[in-house]
């Protein structure tokens, strides 16, 4: 059976890659075009993972303010939360945008790092005063966790071993990387956040309202990672500190990857999946560590990542 | 001696009693020294045992004492960001990493606690003059996320593959001797009760040491390459100056004293005080994160405003938080103790976002106020000493 232990293992390694794609990219986007560096990213992740969790099922909690209050939760299912997560998220990006990011265009690099670091800080001790800072698992539906199936067919060759939900998430991020490449090839926003992102003052003078299509980017990013705060949250578990524990490697694969870059984003994101599947085969106390050490050596010979700051999806 | 020749002796022009002369005293290294001297001999006592303030503090010798690591640590965490505007988002690299070399030094060759401090020093120093050669190609966000990552990757190593040398999750707590083999660095009793303890003492040498050097690297020509590189690099670079040189003299000093802030901490932190513990989440990121809180939020690129936010910091994780006690009129700070860190992480926002020069600027400029009320507009309209972004560096990037 090597071709479904081949199948498998390559579903280990591109759902994780989907997931650090998924954070990854807006923070990509939005450090390469607005000059902006996001750590409070992390608590899109983390809201999408606790949102995600308050929409799929109801809850006892064990700890914080809501111990000992009854159930909570609108027990909708996996699929609403998947509906409803991304819509939410991207609305929680333009409120962000607009009172978090906005101010901040302009100052220093290492202001923003230190801001949004405290917001993504105050944001996790919130979370984990209100819903306990025990972690948690998502109600888990048998069809999801199941192998994968195809109606008509049944289960593919290979695929015995190899749950729904990873290969839904591995679709589904196919999809959303398709949807920004889109975005920015053929939209008239993403024209503008090309532009803008060469020069914003000039595009600004031309008369291209660059404001509008820099806060759409913005909230999508968001909501991507709150797609992500879902996926990861439902496979991994989750805990308050998980923005946190996302946000390093994503930052750290954006860099490797070139920041800015589309191409560098993912193939970084692919690279890490791979590393933290075969070291966690090896040695699995180093698997998450590895991705640190594989950047390092990354950034040792190409101090600019991998795809250097080149224009977005060229 | 006379007037003329105190004035020469402290170096200042002009009449002693006035607040101009004040203003040149209190920047010479010799008032400096001496702070430093009576805030190490007055500082255990006054949380721990002074009448009115400890009753208010509630603070106690081992909390001294690791403060006053932590201190040495946010000086060399303030003197790469604030000198050179190098973050490092991973110093919990040189915080555990020494105090690991320490421990296997005391626990496998000597006890002695110069030899221990020696190695935890010279690890730290190694491991940055390795580290080095990737993170000084790398800028502002970049070399702020890989210092991170290194430290991350050593944390994980000492956790699991290095388990059977570090002992995994339960850490390494070995005792040391005497110092020199005479001086016990036990509690002391009598008349230099105040001081608390041998290892205070130890200690506090070592900080004014610190303090002295830093004061001394800050004012001389060499430091204000230094200063000349985090204003504009690609300027420094221009006027002849080989800026990754100084970078890496900048790294290394912090290093050397955050080595010395590791070897330190894991001294104090032992069961008891002739003994030593490290465990592996001392290099876990936290650290480097709360570092980040603590200097930012007491204020960035002082002298003294490493060492308030330490104290804020610690004091409101330590006493604030295991809040027992109950003082009239000040219950409340009861059930806030146990949201500290998220207050702090609240304050350290509200601090970068709207008052970058931190608690410590706040305390500068209130007095000054009082001597110049006009001065304030002025004041907030400033923006964070010397962090730049990275796109004025341009093509260097």
């Amino acid at each position: 059976m090597v071709v479904a232990e081949v199948i498998q293992f390559s579903f280990n390694v591109l759902f994780r890659a989907s997931i650090y794609v998924l954070v990854a990219i807006g923070l990509s986007i939005i450090f390469g075009s607005l000059q902006y560096v996001n750590m409070a990213h992390g608590a899109l992740y983390l809201f999408g993972a606790y949102l995600g969790y308050v929409i799929a099922g109801t809850n006892q909690y064990s700890d914080g303010i809501l111990a000992g209050m009854g159930q909570f939760g609108l027990d909708a299912g996996f699929v609403a939360a998947l509906v409803v997560v991304p819509i939410v998220v991207f609305l929680a990006g333009v409120v962000m945008e607009h009172f978090l990011a906005k101010p901040f265009y302009d100052r220093p690099l290492l202001d923003q790092l230190l801001v949004t670091f405290g917001i993504l800080l105050v944001f996790q001790e919130v979370v984990g005063e209100i819903f306990g800072k025990s972690s948690l698992l998502y109600p888990r539906p048998d069809w999801l966790l199941g192998a994968f199936e195809l109606p008509g067919i049944g289960v593919p060759p290979g695929f015995e071993s190899v749950s729904t939900v990873r290969v839904i998430a591995v679709l589904l991020t196919l999809v959303l990387i398709g949807v920004i490449v889109a975005f920015y090839r053929y939209t008239n926003y993403g024209l503008a956040v090309r532009a803008g992102t060469e020069d914003t003052e000039m595009t600004r003078l031309l008369g291209i309202r660059v404001d509008r299509p820099f806060l759409l980017i913005f909230a999508i990013g968001a909501a991507y990672a709150g797609i992500g705060g879902l996926l990861g949250g439902f496979q991994f578990g989750f805990s308050y500190q998980s923005g946190v524990e996302i946000i390093i490697p994503a930052l750290v694969i954006v860099i490797m990857g070139g920041v800015g870059s589309l191409r560098g984003t993912i193939l970084a994101s692919l690279l890490a999946g791979l590393s933290v599947a075969v070291v966690g085969v090896f040695v699995p106390s180093m698997s998450t560590a590895s991705i640190y050490v594989l950047a390092i050596i990354v950034l040792a010979f190409r101090p600019n990542g991998l795809f250097e700051s080149e224009a977005i999806a060229q | 001696m006379n007037r003329e020749d105190l004035r020469r002796r402290i170096g200042v022009d002009g009449r002693l009693l006035s607040v101009e002369t004040w203003d040149q005293i209190k920047h010479t290294e010799r008032f400096i020294g001496g702070a430093a001297v009576v805030f190490v001999l007055t500082f255990s006592w006054t949380i721990s045992s002074a009448p009115v303030i400890s009753d208010f503090v509630q603070g106690y010798h081992r909390l001294a004492l690791s403060m006053m690591a932590w201190m040495l640590l946010g000086l060399s965490f303030n003197f790469l960001l604030g000198q050179t505007g190098l973050l490092s988002f991973g110093h919990a690299m040189f915080w555990g990493g020494s105090g690991y070399a320490a421990a296997l030094f005391a626990l496998h060759v000597s006890g002695s606690p110069l030899l221990i401090l020696v190695v935890g020093v010279l690890f730290s120093v190694v491991l940055a003059f390795l580290s080095a050669l990737v993170l000084l190609r790398l800028h502002g966000v970049y070399f702020a996320i890989v210092t991170l990552a290194i430290a991350q990757t050593l944390y994980r190593l000492v956790r699991e593959p290095l388990e059977p040398i570090t002992k995994g999750i339960n850490g390494l707590r070995p005792s040391f001797d005497p110092l020199l083999g005479v001086f016990a660095l036990g509690e002391y009793r009598g008349p230099l009760e105040f001081l608390g303890s041998g290892m205070y003492v130890f200690l506090g040498i070592f900080f004014v040491a610190t303090i002295v050097l830093i004061t001394r690297v800050r004012k001389s020509p060499y430091g204000l390459i230094f200063k000349a590189v985090q204003e504009n690099e690609t300027r420094a670079r221009f006027v002849g100056l080989d800026v990754w040189r100084y970078k890496y003299a900048a790294f290394m000093l912090s290093a050397f004293i955050g080595g010395l802030a590791g070897t330190l901490f894991f001294m104090v932190t032992g069961p008891g005080l002739m003994s030593g513990s490290v465990v592996p989440e001392r290099m876990l990121w936290t650290n480097s994160g709360n570092l980040v809180v603590m200097v930012v939020l007491g204020g960035l690129g002082t002298l003294a405003g490493p060492l308030v936010g330490v104290f804020l910091f610690q004091w409101m994780g330590s006493v604030l938080n295991g809040l027992g006690w109950v003082i009239p009129g000040l219950s409340i700070l009861g059930p806030i103790g146990q949201y500290w860190q998220m207050l702090v992480a609240l304050a350290f926002t509200a601090v970068v976002w709207t008052y970058p020069e931190g608690v410590w600027g706040m305390i500068t400029d209130a007095t000054a106020a009082l001597r110049e009320p006009q001065t304030i507009p002025e004041k907030l309209k400033r923006k964070t000493p010397g962090l730049r972004s990275d796109a004025e560096q341009g093509d260097d990037r």
